[in-house]
């Protein structure tokens, strides 16, 4: 059995976080072009700005972490193994380097380390959704390795290589207990409030918005006449974007959920949108149950652009994950569609 | 977790629970073990730790503690790579950690495929270490073969083939002590050998007659080999034929073996195995193996043995007498002693007899083992002493109850 030797997985999905939302304007500004650079592909360029900036701050987490994954990228997986071993020691308290730790362990078969690792991202940050899902993969795969040990069979060639996500860019660690989930996000858009019947019944393309709050609205009348409709009206349909989403997502209704994302929507990693959708079909399918529940839904909307943040309560099977998510939505025609999907923690 | 899971380790855990004896012996083995590595490395007490902490692992998952479980299991096949059932186990604790169990043993319908038949062994395997564990003897009873043991018989081994299981016996003062009980494979094809080559193992009252240097057998019999007499004279008598059945190791790839594995031996794991050759005598150690161990306390095996105590003495006294047509009495029309029919041991009897003179003999170290089967028998060991002399032959004799009457049918000194 040989496990060792097997290349790491071309489809590694990327999440993409919205932590630069939290990163001082200062830094932001280099952050955001190395992440640039290295979302085209210029890693080369990535990392020369990187070792500029290191050389002026060796000690920033943000930039040491984008050189784990350029190092990674580039195939330096000893390199990257050992940047993201010291930002583990630097920041214990940060999730991301153990979920990258584990991700290289996993890619070179030590399963045993990717889920030690994994499980510290977890004891640091109980809600990290990327790595459960990954947690869940190296389970998986150490089931399959002693299964094929009990049975004794050579596994070495009947289980594939779980495809782990690797985490591209961290949170501004200096911004401590402002993950942008505890932030208090610029969407104070009257999510409570129901809005009126008439503008949902209009604008809701969405056919399974059922479970949306509208019917408890109608009696009254009063109530909106304060805010300009049209703003009210597209965070309802934003809402019932979202909603219909979710729905899609723990129904396993893969049309619906996948045509819940828009032609712009960019899929994580270098990945093809027909290879995410592929990703995310044997994701959905390949679960017994899901519920998706949405908690603390904000929704601001500017023009035909929007962003949608919630609290989402995942579960699938024995997998029980609560994280915050960002969506960023875009009127398309008469309908809302995610351009964007992010998780914060 | 899906019931079907939860029940099966419920039910073992529950067991468990109940079986203080057993427990106690768990707990013991597993603070040895995990106290420190020396334990470990300290030959003298690994027998039995490995089952022990599986059972652990059991027992925390009955109590829904899958995290203990499971951490519990990542050691034990640190421990003891090739246990092919705590790997099963390992494999279906971190499966729930993925999602939902199904079944014991609930393995990616391709491999299950591939080694169905493995898999069921395990299943096997995992259910007969639980039901020995679960249905433990009744405190103070004994296998009813054993009848009386001389205190020559150090030790004493019973086989329980429905049960897989092994029970090592300490014969003191105060009479026999259970001391350890170890799972066991026999043959392929199950029990009752009758012929060379059946693949079964023989069920009777045997005796370990060697000890095999490890270093001459090959791997796949792992840390030794003790061999049994069979085929006994019962055996002989009854035309079963085969031979070579020994107990022995594991191979180095295979913690255990399937509880139906064997060519007719039977195999202990290989710590199992060492601390009995470490413990058992060769030539005195009795290993009686039966389907069934029928556990009874010691008085009533006492009771039921008065018709053959009778018997035996009306037999000495016959001999210490010299009445030699009384002590031809005895012994059966189809009498057999290496080949001696009875009329040719007639003249060696009277030999004997002529020899003693009427000196009354004494039965030193006598032991009896019952073995009732279709027939009623009896296998006694002693050494026949003459009064006014040290020491004299010791002597087996297989005896066979004839309606109300014991007769002997074998009769032999021991080299």
């Amino acid at each position: 059995m040989k496990h060792g030797s097997a290349p790491i997985s071309q489809f590694l999905r990327l999440a993409i976080l919205a932590g630069s939302l939290a990163l001082t304007a200062a830094h932001a500004d280099e952050y955001g072009d190395v992440n640039l650079l290295m979302r085209t592909g210029k890693l080369a360029e990535a990392q020369t700005k990187v070792d500029q900036y290191l050389a002026a701050k060796p000690r920033d987490p943000q930039m040491r972490f984008f050189k784990g994954v350029i190092q990674r990228e580039t195939g330096k997986t000893n390199d990257a193994i050992a940047t993201f071993t010291k930002l583990t020691e630097d920041y214990p308290e940060l999730p991301e380097p153990y979920n990258n730790l584990a991700v290289l362990y996993a890619g070179q078969g030590q399963y045993d380390k990717a889920r030690a690792a994994l499980e510290m991202a977890i004891r640091t940050n109980p809600s990290y959704s990327t790595a459960h899902e990954n947690l869940g993969d190296v389970y998986a795969k150490l089931a399959s390795q002693a299964y094929n040990k009990a049975l004794q069979l050579d596994g070495g060639s009947t289980t594939a290589q779980p495809k782990l996500a690797l985490i591209r860019e961290l949170f501004d660690p200096n911004a401590k207990g402002q993950r942008p989930g505890a932030q208090p996000t610029p969407a104070p858009a009257a999510p409570a409030a129901p809005a009126t019947p008439a503008a949902t019944a209009a604008n809701s393309k969405p056919a399974a918005v059922a479970t949306a709050p509208a019917p408890a609205a109608p009696a009254s009348p009063a109530a909106p006449a304060a805010k300009p409709a049209t703003a009210d009206t597209a965070a309802k349909d934003v809402e019932a974007a979202v909603r219909a989403w979710a729905k899609a997502w723990a129904a396993k209704d893969m049309t619906t959920y996948l045509g819940a994302y828009g032609k712009e929507f960019d899929p994580p990693g270098k990945q093809s949108r027909s290879s995410w959708e592929s990703e995310r079909r044997q994701r959905i399918v390949s679960k017994n149950s899901i519920s998706v529940r949405l908690e603390n839904l904000s929704v601001s909307v500017n023009g035909n652009k929007a962003v949608a943040k919630f609290r989402q309560d995942y579960k699938a099977d024995a997998l029980s994950v609560t994280s915050r998510k960002t969506l960023d939505l875009v009127k398309s025609g008469e309908r809302w569609l995610i351009v964007r999907e992010s998780t914060g923690t | 977790m899906t019931q079907g899971f939860f029940a099966f380790l419920l039910i073992a855990a529950t067991g468990l629970l109940t079986a203080a004896p057993a427990g106690a012996e768990v707990g013991k083995k597993i603070q040895k073990n995990e106290s420190s590595a020396n334990a470990r490395r300290n030959a003298a007490s690994n027998d039995g730790v490995a089952e022990a902490r599986l059972i652990e692992v059991y027992r925390l998952t009955g109590q829904g503690k899958m995290r203990d479980a499971l951490a519990k299991a990542e050691n034990l096949v640190r421990d003891y790579p090739n246990f092919q059932l705590a790997q099963l186990v390992y494999g279906d604790l971190l499966t729930s950690r993925a999602r939902p169990l199904h079944k014991f043993g609930d393995v990616p319908e391709a491999l299950a495929h591939k080694a169905g038949a493995t898999l069921a062994e395990l299943r096997d395997e995992s259910q007969a270490r639980i039901k020995a564990l679960r249905e433990r003897p009744p405190a103070g009873t004994i296998p009813s073969q054993f009848l009386a043991l001389s205190p020559r018989n150090k030790h004493a081994i019973a086989v329980d083939a429905s049960r897989s299981r092994l029970y090592l016996f300490e014969n003191t003062a105060q009479g026999l002590n259970l001391v350890a009980d170890y799972y066991i494979s026999v043959g392929k094809s199950g029990i009752e050998k009758m012929v060379e080559g059946d693949a079964r193992t023989p069920l009777g009252v045997y005796f370990i007659t060697s000890n095999l240097d490890p270093k001459t057998l090959r791997d796949f019999y792992g840390s030794g080999a003790l061999p049994i007499n069979y085929p006994n004279v019962l055996d002989s008598k009854r035309g079963k034929t085969g031979r070579g059945i020994w107990l022995h190791g594991t191979p180095p790839n295979q913690f255990a073996r399937a509880p139906l594995a064997s060519d007719g031996c039977v195999v202990l794991a290989n710590p199992d195995l060492e601390r009995i050759i470490r413990t058992v005598e060769v030539r005195t150690t009795p290993v009686v193996i039966s389907h069934r161990i029928d556990w009874v306390p010691p008085h009533s095996v006492r009771a039921q043995s008065k018709t053959f105590e009778e018997a035996l003495a009306a037999w000495r006294t016959a001999k210490s007498n010299g009445d030699l047509q009384q002590l031809l009495s005895f012994y059966t029309a189809d009498f057999n002693s290496q080949g001696k029919t009875l009329r040719e041991w007639e003249s060696a009897l009277r030999n004997e007899v002529e020899r003693v003179k009427g000196r009354p003999i004494q039965l030193k170290d006598l032991s009896y083992l019952r073995w009732t089967d279709a027939a009623d028998t009896m296998v006694v060991t002693f050494g026949e002493v003459p009064d006014g002399t040290r020491s004299g032959p010791t002597k087996r004799q297989y005896w066979i109850r004839e309606g109300n009457q014991w007769k002997i049918f074998y009769e032999g000194n021991l080299g």
